[in-house]
């Protein structure tokens, strides 16, 4: 019999797990955008919104997903990067001339999207969860004492760079997310010809829902509608 | 017609390669591809030189003997054609066709355009059989199996395991091939007694032989002269973690 440990470094169960944290961080990233939208219902929304998120089991569950979260995105990036390096040595000379038919740019620049993905998230969270690139917008209260997400949030989109910068990485998103869903629906083994298409499809369209979601909201502060 | 050749030239597994140009002239558009190449051979070996090497056997598409990138893409720019039935009605006066090996870790350059596909053979030897004896025909045919379920084996057994689907890749990945040989046996009664060791070995060798991940491109699928469903490789996929949790053997 073999064991596990001995399966677990097979690129099959590599992908899955590349796969399965995917799957997770695309359910966080909807759970995300979900509390984001929450700008086009007020101040008030929001910013009890926020307090609700650290107040979760006396403050402890944000925390829970928190180490959630690291060890997720940890594990599909250390995934990612092994896979990458068996697949670079698995074709040392390349060709002279290559027509690809079916791979997208999407697929073909998956490790770029995805390290690029991946310093913005770092400089986002320097951003709007430790408050060290912009600290006079971060340290802001509301009339109740709360922390100001809300005016937060818009005084940060009211900087042409910040706008400029975040809706880059939505495209990168986007883009990352376009090959990536049903990508891992493949890996994870759910194919037919009953509904390949629909799940290719519904992955483009989630996508493209995403980017989209995330970016309305500096797009809706540079727009004035919320101000 | 007259075309410009641009073929990789290597005189050794452990030499320096490098394209070299050759112009040719009066190639008939009834040619095959390999017949052309027959042509320029011939000429070479008029001149003195060394003529190219290329692997070829039965040269009517169901042997998968020959295999060559032409122009970036396997078996050249025909959907579901392999080199050999390719003819030269697909290309025009004056074209610059560019001709290379596979090219993967796994698949080693011999000389020019032959590679050593041996890996693939150590992978069927890792469970690609049945091994009990299945008997004689009335025997197999005493074993009722839907006409669906024949036809999805048919479809995977179709492979003739030319490695379009590995130089296609652009990881160099060898799943669609590996995924064929495990659905093919998979699909049949006769193969479930080994279905989940046969999975589990035949990737493992697999990865074994320096093939890289599949990345869900489906290159391979458009590559392949025998039109093989990447779907093959989602029910590998299935196969492979349902044996890594629940196999005993």
């Amino acid at each position: 019999m073999r064991t596990f440990g001995e399966l677990w470094r097979s690129t099959i169960l590599t992908k899955w797990v590349m796969a399965i944290t995917g799957v997770l961080i695309v359910l966080f990233l909807l759970g995300h955008l979900s509390g984001n939208l929450l700008v086009f219902v007020g101040e008030e929304a929001m910013n009890e919104y926020g307090v609700w998120l650290r107040s979760l089991g006396h403050g402890t569950l944000l925390w829970v997903v928190r180490l959630g979260l690291v060890a997720i995105f940890v594990l599909h990036i250390v995934s990612a990067i092994r896979l990458s390096a068996k697949n670079r040595a698995a074709r040392p000379v390349s060709y002279a001339r290559t027509e690809s038919r079916k791979s997208t740019v999407a697929s073909r620049t998956m490790l770029l999207s995805g390290l690029l993905i991946l310093a913005y998230g770092v400089y986002h969270l320097a951003h709007f969860t430790w408050g060290l690139t912009n600290p006079d917008f971060y340290n802001q209260t509301d009339a109740l004492g709360r922390h100001d997400v809300y005016h937060m949030v818009i005084a940060s989109f009211r900087e042409p760079l910040i706008v400029v910068t975040y809706l880059l990485a939505m495209v990168l998103t986007g883009l990352h997310l376009n090959h990536a869903i049903s990508s891992a629906m493949q890996t994870l083994g759910v194919s037919h010809p009953k509904y390949v298409t629909i799940i290719r499809r519904l992955g483009v369209g989630l996508s493209i829902a995403i980017a989209v979601g995330f970016s309305s909201v500096p797009l809706g502060v540079v727009a004035g509608i919320v101000k | 017609m007259r075309l410009r050749l641009h073929i990789w030239r290597q005189a050794g597994p452990d030499a320096q390669g490098m394209l070299k140009t050759y112009d040719l002239d009066n190639v008939s558009e009834h040619m095959s591809f390999l017949e052309m190449l027959d042509v320029l051979n011939e000429q070479l070996m008029e001149k003195g030189e060394e003529p190219v090497a290329f692997d070829h056997d039965c040269r009517e598409g169901i042997c998968g003997t020959c295999g060559m990138v032409i122009n970036g893409r396997p078996h050249g720019p025909l959907a579901r054609t392999t080199a050999c039935q390719l003819h030269m009605r697909t290309f025009k006066d004056g074209d610059e066709i560019y001709i290379e090996p596979w090219r993967a870790t796994a698949f080693p350059v011999v000389r020019d355009l032959v590679v050593d596909r041996s890996s693939f053979d150590r992978i069927i030897q890792k469970g690609g059989f049945i091994s009990v004896n299945t008997g004689n025909a009335q025997d197999g045919n005493a074993i009722p199996i839907s006409k669906t379920d024949a036809d999805r084996a048919m479809d995977a057994a179709a492979c003739i395991g030319c490695g379009a689907c590995v130089a296609a890749c652009p990881n160099a990945s060898a799943m669609l091939f590996t995924a064929a040989k495990i659905g093919h046996l998979a699909s049949l009664p006769q193969g479930q007694a080994e279905r989940f060791s046969r999975a589990t070995n035949m990737v493992l060798q697999m990865d074994a032989e320096g093939f890289g991940s599949c990345t869900n491109h489906y290159e391979c699928e458009a590559a392949c002269p025998k039109g093989i469903s990447a779907e093959w490789i989602a029910a590998m996929n299935r196969d492979f973690a349902k044996a890594a949790i629940t196999s005993r053997d």
